[in-house]
């Protein structure tokens, strides 16, 4: 066995030999399923996920019940809103993690995420051009290697890139964490970016999502234990994380577009809202 | 369709990215397969002072330190490599020679790699905790390189290729690339690498390689004292060879496979427990296991099967035909197999004539008798799950030494007979056989083979001559793993600056008066025993205008100067509490805190933790309160002067009075408790008296019991349970707590029979309150040391109290059966107690007085240091113990009295005696009562021991007996104890 994360004092080396202020190796894509409005596939690591968007389209009959987000931006009733409403559902494929086993559907874990996705594109997405509509956002979890919820709210933000829908800047994903345990109440303990599974099982950490360039969080979840002190330099690892993603989603977008003027499916000099999408 | 297959090459980063792939089972026999991502980088820096390359890439922390480096630029050198050396040693150079690495001699410079880290993580935790202790050390210079993160020098698994051969190349190429990296240092001759290995295979091909290999053994000879190192190498090279010999000379039956235990537990037909030794008899074990209510026997040396006393071990159930009776039989290892030679013990049987009569005896009486209830499930050991063996101190038998072994510096196998009795004898090859006999020295146990009939060890010091007081009372800290070396500076620096000088603050602004209360004027007294300097409470008692009392407990608030996290916490929390020995006090923590700031010294003003309660007269609680304040003690009392001072009507000053009405309360408390059913239990105490100029025992007595000690223990009894259930209502899943368990039923039935059969008394011990009436109604009206003895006796027979953390048990469990208190914890000793100082943080933030520290409420943590106190309060006990029976022998010494004792245990060819003037008990066997050893028929229906023929007599158990007691040195143990004879039955 491996050593664990309280070797990271001997030699400022985490688990995978990452230092404290590097994220794993990312690869993205997007357009990779030429059927679908939108789609996008996201390593981060050994984290897969791929997503693919549908709409914005009518919304189908009473669909909202699952995985609909009823928050705060999005319109309370399907169809009856002035704003589209972004609907997101996760599928974890049973293979994804070390132990196969199937997730529950009514998970209280997934509901969450997909609420907390929800709600983040919501605020970035501009759903009031799509009133009485409905975006659909898939996602699917092909392997698990910690800091999920950053890889699908990334996944889904190239994915809504891909269907081309009108959206105020990136919402990029990352990680963060510290350390030494809580419980070691070790002040001194340095902040690490990007968590990977044994990471997060063992070290307290939070994910943020900022929109675009800007320090603006919009989202933050902390499920773990941490002192407050502790926190700042966390926060501020993580929002320079989200930073160095948004520039990595944004190479992947430019990249592909550039491919599809070569490759002559579009034209050049054609503005982002003007892509057609066939 | 776009592919999502996408080149490696396109990825700048992909050369750089590799995986670790390995495959674990878990507890539950689930196969996992792991992939770990590992990232290559050229950044980690070698760590030489010489290198001046790889200070420009050091890697910095967050806050912009980079680390150090390590390895010096000036590097000891040897015969052979003259010009300065570092070590690279391989896991198994690790594994079986950490001692060596941990002299102070030799052994600095030495580069630890990650794969050896990891490996010997794998195989053995005590050692990578020992090893990551050397990493920290400044002065040893270990450098810990991540050489599977260095990209020259990560190594993929070949085709075919074994993990071992793997790693085995991964450090050949580590020390290749060190020798390369600095070859390249211009103007200074490079120090040499050197590779340490015992693996014949891995030192050829680095030599092929062209690299400087050496074996352990090659390279201790070239040092300076390498005769007296070479001794630490454990003889695994030799065993190579020996390896070889036919398979038919095994002596014991093979362990079975650990999937083959792990299925057998799962399924029941196997069962797990810890081993234990008898202390009477060296081949009989017992192990309790949850499935039989009874402990299980292990008879015999084949069913033993190795196992030492402690070992966590896998056995299996006899059929019901082979159950026994514990042996009544006293059977001790040296007397059985005196005369065996350590060089040539495969030829003999595996079981000597002499064991087999010992244990046929065992057998024929089982056999003839029909005590069909009397007979106990026994069972073999098939496995063994977990060692527990540590170092052992103990002596080399003179009688296992050849005569050629005397001479030269031959390595010569010999025994070394442990001190504990419960350890077999350790074979132990050594070139020093002349410089080590007559002294103490330490081992370990390396290996016990099939073929051997006694595990293999190696030397590790030497503690120094026999029966010298720094080498006993080093050996007996060694054996109880008490924790005896000076304070670090780290743990110094944690004291207040100001040092003896320290006052409390007289402006009350300052900080430290923050939430405290003043109490300064209150008449505060403390009473311990003479001499005491760490005086953990203090006590006041105040009338009240309603007619009611304030009655006050003072704690030293240790608290306030032991910081949760620092480097004194972490020491204290390992050492866990101070060891009393007769001569010596091993403390918790630095002098300056237990014996001058904290302890609660007179005519000073302290800081202090106070429980305050309003009692009515009759000693009933109307209220209870908790808080931090200042104290002034008036007076600090002993023992036998406030007892005075009570007695003496013509004292009527007021702190007298308070004393008076104190003790007043304490009878009422005492008799509530004992009406709830508390237990007085007993075991027999003394104290040695010093000659005070050479500290040189001699005397002996017995400990009085005064009123004022159960003043003082009722009032630190009352503050402990009310702290109990004042934290546990704060943290109901966090706090710590001492409980008691209730003692199984079946501890009792060998007393409770022998009660019936030699007294007709019954003991019922339905609950703590019937048990502590039927030991009331234990007495002999001739005899008022009857009631004592059955005391003793019934102390062994309960479980020992212990230490756990609230969220691990269920509220009916925490019930403290001796003191028949619902909740429990300790409180009032945290000079001395680790437990304590956390029931005080816990108290603390209970009381709002302090933020709650993380450490004291996470339950893992918690758990962690519970189990560990655990241990340790026991340890302190026993060190404690041991150091007064050794003392007892020391004060006995060249003298010969005549004392009366009682017998405790019978045995068919010997009985236990207990002498209450010096708190002993001793063995007389049946070949010490006369020159020819008496014929002798036991009866184990009425515990009577007939001896007939060379002399006549009749011991019977509960029996008062005459005997002798003069010292002696024991030559199993080489410790000097007493020895009893019978001189006449009373």
């Amino acid at each position: 066995m491996p050593l664990d994360t309280s070797a990271y004092s001997l030699a400022l080396l985490r688990v995978d030999g990452r230092r404290w202020n590097e994220l794993r190796r990312m690869h993205a894509q997007i357009r990779t399923q030429a059927a679908a409005d939108g789609s996008s596939y996201l390593e981060m690591g050994h984290t897969k996920v791929m997503c693919v968007v549908t709409g914005p389209s009518e919304p189908g009959p009473r669909r909202s019940a699952v995985g609909a987000s009823g928050g705060t931006g999005v319109g309370g009733g399907s169809g009856e809103a002035a704003q589209a409403e972004v609907a997101v559902s996760i599928v974890i494929a049973g293979f994804s993690s070390v132990d196969r086993k199937r997730t529950a559907r009514g998970d209280k874990r997934i509901l969450e995420m997909q609420s907390t996705i929800s709600n983040a594109l919501a605020g970035s997405l501009h759903t009031h051009l799509y009133p009485h509509s409905a975006i659909n956002i898939s996602l699917h979890v092909l392997s698990q290697d910690g800091s999920l919820l950053a890889a699908l709210i990334n996944a889904a933000t190239l994915a809504c890139v891909d269907a081309g829908i009108p959206m105020t800047d990136y919402v990029a994903a990352c990680t963060a964490g510290s350390t030494s345990t809580y419980a070691a109440g070790d002040e001194a303990a340095d902040p690490l970016l990007d968590l990977n599974q044994q990471e997060e099982q063992e070290l307290p950490g939070l994910t943020v999502a900022t929109l675009g360039e800007s320090d603006r969080v919009a989202v933050l979840v902390c499920e773990s234990r941490v002192q407050v002190s502790r926190l700042e330099g966390m926060l501020a690892v993580a929002v320079d994380g989200c930073k160095q993603v948004r520039e990595i989603l944004d190479r992947v977008v430019r990249d592909k577009g550039r491919r599809m003027v070569q490759e002559g499916t579009i034209e050049k000099g054609v503005g982002v809202n003007d892509m057609e999408i066939d | 369709m776009a592919s999502l297959k996408r080149s490696i090459e396109r990825d700048p980063l992909a050369a750089n990215i590799s995986s670790k792939v390995y495959v674990r089972s878990t507890k539950s026999g689930k196969v996992q397969k792991i992939v770990r991502e590992v990232y290559l980088r050229q950044d980690i820096p070698c760590s030489s002072k010489l290198c001046r390359s790889c200070l420009t890439t050091a890697p910095k922390d967050a806050a912009g330190r980079t680390i150090p480096f390590v390895l010096s630029e000036d590097p000891a050198g040897t015969s052979a490599f003259p010009q300065g050396h570092y070590l690279v040693p391989d896991t198994n150079a690790l594994l079986s020679a950490m001692d060596l690495f941990e002299q102070s001699s030799a052994f600095y410079d030495v580069v630890i790699l990650q794969i050896v880290l990891e490996e010997l993580r794998n195989r053995s935790l005590p050692l990578y905790n020992r090893l990551i202790g050397l990493t920290k050390s400044e002065d040893k210079r270990f450098y810990v390189f991540f050489n599977e993160f260095r990209l020259e020098t990560h190594v993929a698994r070949g085709d075919g290729e074994s993990v071992n051969d793997r790693n085995d190349r991964a450090v050949r190429k580590a020390v290749a690339w060190y020798a390369e990296h600095l070859g390249r240092i211009k103007g200074k001759k490079a120090p040499a690498i050197v590779m340490l290995s015992n693996d014949r295979d891995n030192l050829r091909k680095a030599r092929q390689e062209g690299l400087h290999a050496c074996s352990l053994g090659g390279y201790v000879k070239q040092l300076k004292d390498g005769d007296r190192l070479l001794d630490m190498i454990p003889d695994t090279e030799d065993r190579e060879i020996v390896k070889d010999k036919r398979p038919g000379d095994n002596l014991y039956p093979e362990y079975f496979t650990i999937s083959k235990m792990m299925t057998g537990v799962k399924s029941g037909l196997l069962h797990q427990g810890i081993f234990g030794v008898s202390p009477y008899n060296y081949l009989e074990g017992s192990i309790r296991v949850p499935a039989f209510p009874k402990a299980l026997l292990v008879l015999g040396r084949e069913n033993i099967n190795r196992a030492v006393d402690g070992d966590l071990v896998v056995i299996e159930v006899l059929p019901k035909d082979q159950w026994k009776e514990p042996s009544t039989q006293v059977i001790e290892e040296e007397a059985v197999t005196k005369n065996e030679n350590p060089d040539t013990e495969a030829s003999e049987d595996f079981i000597s004539e002499k064991e087999r009569k010992a244990l046929q005896e065992d057998v024929k009486r089982t056999h003839s008798k029909t005590t069909e209830g009397h007979a106990q499930p026994t069972a073999r050991v098939v496995g063994v799950a977990k060692r527990n063996w540590r170092q052992y101190v103990g002596h080399i038998d003179q009688s296992s030494i050849s005569q050629s072994g005397q001479q030269g510096r031959k390595q010569d196998s010999v025994f070394v007979i442990p001190m504990d009795k419960k350890i077999p004898k350790i074979r132990l090859r050594t070139r020093q056989v002349a410089e080590l006999l007559g002294k103490r020295i330490l081992v370990t146990i390396d290996s016990w083979d099939r073929s051997s009939r006694h595990p293999s060890g190696h030397f590790v010091r030497s503690l120094g001559e026999l029966e010298t007081k720094a080498a006993e009372t080093e050996a007996l800290l060694l054996e109880y793993d008490v924790q005896y070396r000076p304070f670090p500076k780290t743990v110094l620096d944690c004291l207040p600056k100001e040092g003896h000088d320290w006052k409390v603050p007289a402006s009350l602004e300052d900080p430290g008066w923050k939430d405290r209360e003043d109490l300064r004027g209150l008449l505060i007294c403390s009473i311990d025993p003479i001499g005491c300097q760490d005086i953990d409470d203090a006590l006041h008692c105040k009338p009240l205008p309603n007619g009611n009392l304030e009655v006050g407990v003072h704690i030293a608030d240790v608290s306030h100067f032991v910081k949760p996290g620092n480097a004194m916490d972490t020491e204290a929390s390992i050492r866990g509490t101070t060891v009393y020995l007769v001569d010596k006090r091993i403390d918790m923590l630095p002098m300056l805190l237990g014996t001058d700031l904290c302890s609660l010294k007179p005519y000073v003003e302290r800081y202090a933790f106070s429980v305050l309660w309003e009692m009515t007269p009759d000693a009933n609680i109307v209220n209870s309160r908790f808080t931090k304040s200042v104290i002034k003690s008036r007076e600090a009392f002993s023992y036998e002067q406030a007892q005075l001072r009570v007695d003496d009507v013509s004292q009527q000053d007021e702190l007298t009075l308070s004393i008076r009405s104190l003790l007043a309360l304490s009878r009422k408390l005492k008799q509530k408790r004992m009406d709830a059913g508390a237990l007085s239990l007993s075991s027999p105490e003394v104290k040695v008296q010093m000659e005070s100029e050479t500290s040189d025992p001699i005397d002996v007595k017995t400990k009085e019991h005064l009123d004022t000690m159960s003043l003082v223990e009722e009032f630190m009894l009352l503050a402990n349970t009310s702290v109990a259930a004042k934290i546990y209502d704060a943290f109901p899943q966090t706090a710590i707590l001492r409980r008691h368990a209730a003692p199984p039923k079946t501890n009792f039935d060998e007393l409770s029979n022998q009660l019936r059969v030699k007294r007709g008394l019954e003991l019922s011990v339905e609950s703590s309150r019937a048990l502590a009436d039927s030991l009331d109604a234990c007495v002999d009206p001739k005899e008022p040391f009857f009631n004592t003895l059955i005391r003793v006796m019934a102390t062994r027979c309960m479980m020992s109290a212990e230490y756990f953390c609230s969220g691990t048990q269920a509220y009916p469990e925490f019930r403290h059966y001796g003191l028949a208190s619902e909740i429990y914890t300790h409180f009032t000793s945290p000079i001395r107690r680790y437990a304590d100082l956390v029931a005080h943080r816990q108290l603390a933030a209970a009381i709002e007085y302090e933020a709650v520290h993380p450490s004291v409420r996470s339950r893992g943590r918690l758990e962690a240091v519970c189990k560990n106190i655990n241990v340790r309060h026991r340890n302190a006990q026993l060190a404690g113990r041991a150091s007064i029976a050794y003392y007892v022998g020391q004060a006995l010494r060249g003298k010969a009295t005549e004392e009366d004792g009682f017998v405790m245990k019978v045995f068919s060819n010997g009985f236990v005696v207990l002498v209450p003037r010096f708190g002993i008990e001793s063995l007389i066997r049946l070949r010490d009562l006369a020159e020819q050893e008496p014929q002798a028929t036991y009866d184990a229906e009425t515990y009577t021991l007939t001896a007939e023929g060379s002399r006549e007599i009749k011991v019977e158990l509960f029996q008062k007996v005459r005997v002798k007691v003069t010292d002696q040195k024991d030559e199993t143990t080489g410790k000097r104890g007493v020895k009893m004879e019978l001189v006449k039955t009373l």
